[in-house]
């Protein structure tokens, strides 16, 4: 109860500060999810339509992924056009979204039963009609549960970032840590959770929304 | 001369990566307003036939000309919406609801929104499902007879003249499967579509079929009306498909129509006859009925007009050819 206490205590006392962190946070991370989702879902779609690049771009995601997260950072600073900031964290963090959207998409649009593709093929949809019409519409439960992992793992790794500049809440928790201060580690923790729960939240919302009922009652029985 | 609405001309189909056609230089047609049934062991090339007259597979040398036209000189896309299509796995979209599966087609073609509702209402009626209950309904909510119904609805949406059919009650219990092929058969009296029908069972050929095609091995091994095929099979193959019970498949599974004399032939016989069965009936019916009334002939009705006769005597006799041989 004492820690809980003095851990809003400190985040009363510091609102300013937390609020500002709190807003660089989030504008770091939205900014990410925006440029992934363009970028990845787009290339998901390309290796599900082009199948012979599918294992090489996978692979490629899955190298990169593996990669330590502070080591990529740190190198990206050392590139002249991106140095220190924003910059850097941000491609950083796209680069690791690579994995579990572009996964999910090529996942999602390949678990489409290949019946339905042949009826609507044999009632005369064209390629891009099946597209749009069954593959997308089809894939998106898989295609939300891959957005949802991204959109979690960003907010968490965007705190990494605050070694290379970035004001937010990981500079929070590595101050703390320099400190000795529970109450700011624990501030910082709670606070980027909170942000992953709210965006995991929305998506869900989102996901209901342009999933069809049709498909829902599948996710259900897993 | 009935007209011959679709033409296969020396068809043949050789796949990437092996040598043995699975269509070998097939050359047939099918009449206007006529089921032709294709039947075979799994492998034997009905299916490809099928996916070939739509263009799902596209022929290695030959031509299929459908009306007179080269199918190979229509996109492939529009060809396909003037085609209905029906797979034994259905392949309903999942997620789009029962009303917007069935106006799938004519909501390609561009039809008018409130005429495509029109039109889905008409159709779930004419395969038996409550429009009211099942439009807004998804396909996981159906069951496995009603969404081949649903499916069967879809490709008769945009009214095609020719309907492609793999396999279509395969997935259902046989029971329900009876009831299917009866209702399809007596829907097929009023739309009169021409029907190209696969199938590995040959009771249901049989049953279905105006017209049938047996194939092995992709090679046509026999062609004929059901009561040619059952009457004078060709070889083994043909004899062993077709099982020892001839006689009895007659009577279960060829309809009336075809041993009926027509009433063309012999105006008088059909003015005798007091009871009557549907065409479409199976000749066994005739006899239950012949039975229940103690007679000897039935009339043979199409709709509300008597088109032919069948007498004890015209049933035994083609018994009589078809198992003749075996004694």
């Amino acid at each position: 109860m004492e820690v809980i206490s003095s851990v809003l205590k400190f985040i009363v006392n510091n609102s300013s500060r937390i609020m500002e962190y709190t807003g660089n946070h989030l504008s770091l991370v939205l900014t990410v999810l925006v440029f992934s989702l363009i970028l990845w879902i787009w290339v998901g779609l390309l290796i599900s339509k082009y199948d012979r690049f599918a294992n090489s771009v996978i692979g490629l995601a899955n190298i990169l992924f593996v990669i330590p997260s502070i080591s990529l950072f740190g190198l990206f600073v050392t590139i002249p056009q991106l140095g220190l900031g924003r910059k850097s964290a941000a491609l950083a963090l796209i680069i690791y979204a690579m994995m579990p959207l572009v996964r999910s998409v090529y996942r999602g649009v390949k678990s489409v039963d290949p019946w339905v593709i042949d009826a609507g093929k044999g009632m005369g949809l064209s390629p891009a009609q099946i597209l749009y019409q069954i593959q997308i519409p089809m894939a998106w439960p898989v295609v939300f549960a891959g957005i949802r992992v991204a959109v979690v793992m960003i907010t968490g790794m965007a705190t990494v970032a605050t070694f290379i500049g970035e004001r937010n809440l990981g500079r929070l928790i590595h101050h703390g840590i320099t400190r000795g201060s529970a109450e700011m580690i624990i501030a910082g923790a709670v606070v980027v959770s909170v942000i992953a729960l709210m965006l995991d939240y929305i998506m869900g919302l989102l996901e209901k929304k342009v999933t069809s009922p049709g498909l829902r009652h599948r996710s259900e029985d897993y | 001369m009935l007209e011959k609405l679709i033409q296969l001309h020396q068809i043949k189909k050789v796949f990437p990566n092996t040598n043995i056609p699975a269509v070998d230089e097939i050359t047939f047609s099918i009449e206007k307003g006529n089921i032709c049934v294709f039947v075979g062991p799994s492998g034997c090339g009905k299916t490809t036939i099928l996916r070939m007259i739509n263009r799902l597979v596209e022929p290695t040398s030959g031509n299929i000309f459908i009306d007179g036209e080269n199918v190979l000189n229509v996109d492939s896309d529009e060809l396909r919406r003037r085609i209905g299509y029906v797979i034994q796995q259905i392949g309903l979209l999942p997620h789009r609801t029962i009303e917007q599966n069935v106006g799938l087609v004519p909501r390609l073609l561009k039809w008018p929104e409130a005429k495509i509702t029109q039109r889905v209402v008409e159709l779930l009626e004419i395969v038996g499902l409550d429009p009211a209950e099942s439009a807004k309904k998804y396909p996981y909510q159906l069951s496995g007879g009603q969404m081949q119904r649903v499916g069967v609805a879809r490709a008769l949406a945009a009214d095609p003249p020719i309907m492609l059919m793999d396999e279509p009650f395969g997935a259902v219990d046989p029971i329900v499967r009876g009831r299917l092929q009866d209702e399809f058969l007596r829907l097929q009296q009023e739309v009169k579509k021409t029907i190209c029908f696969v199938t590995h069972d040959i009771n249901e050929a049989i049953k279905m079929g105006d017209y049938i095609v047996v194939m092995n091995g992709g090679k046509l091994v026999q062609q004929g009306t059901p009561m040619e095929v059952l009457s004078n099979p060709v070889n083994h193959f043909v004899k062993d498909l077709i099982g020892d019970d001839r006689g009895v498949k007659l009577l279960d599974l060829t309809r009336a129509e075809s041993l009926m004399t027509a009433v063309t032939e012999s105006p008088a016989a059909a003015n005798d006859c007091f009871c009557f069965i549907d065409a479409i009936q199976p000749v066994k019916m005739a006899l239950e009925v012949m039975m229940k009334n103690d007679s000897d002939m039935v009339g043979i009705r199409r709709g509300k007009n008597v088109v032919g006769t069948l007498s004890w005597a015209d049933i035994k006799k083609h018994i009589h050819k078809i198992s003749g041989d075996q004694e």
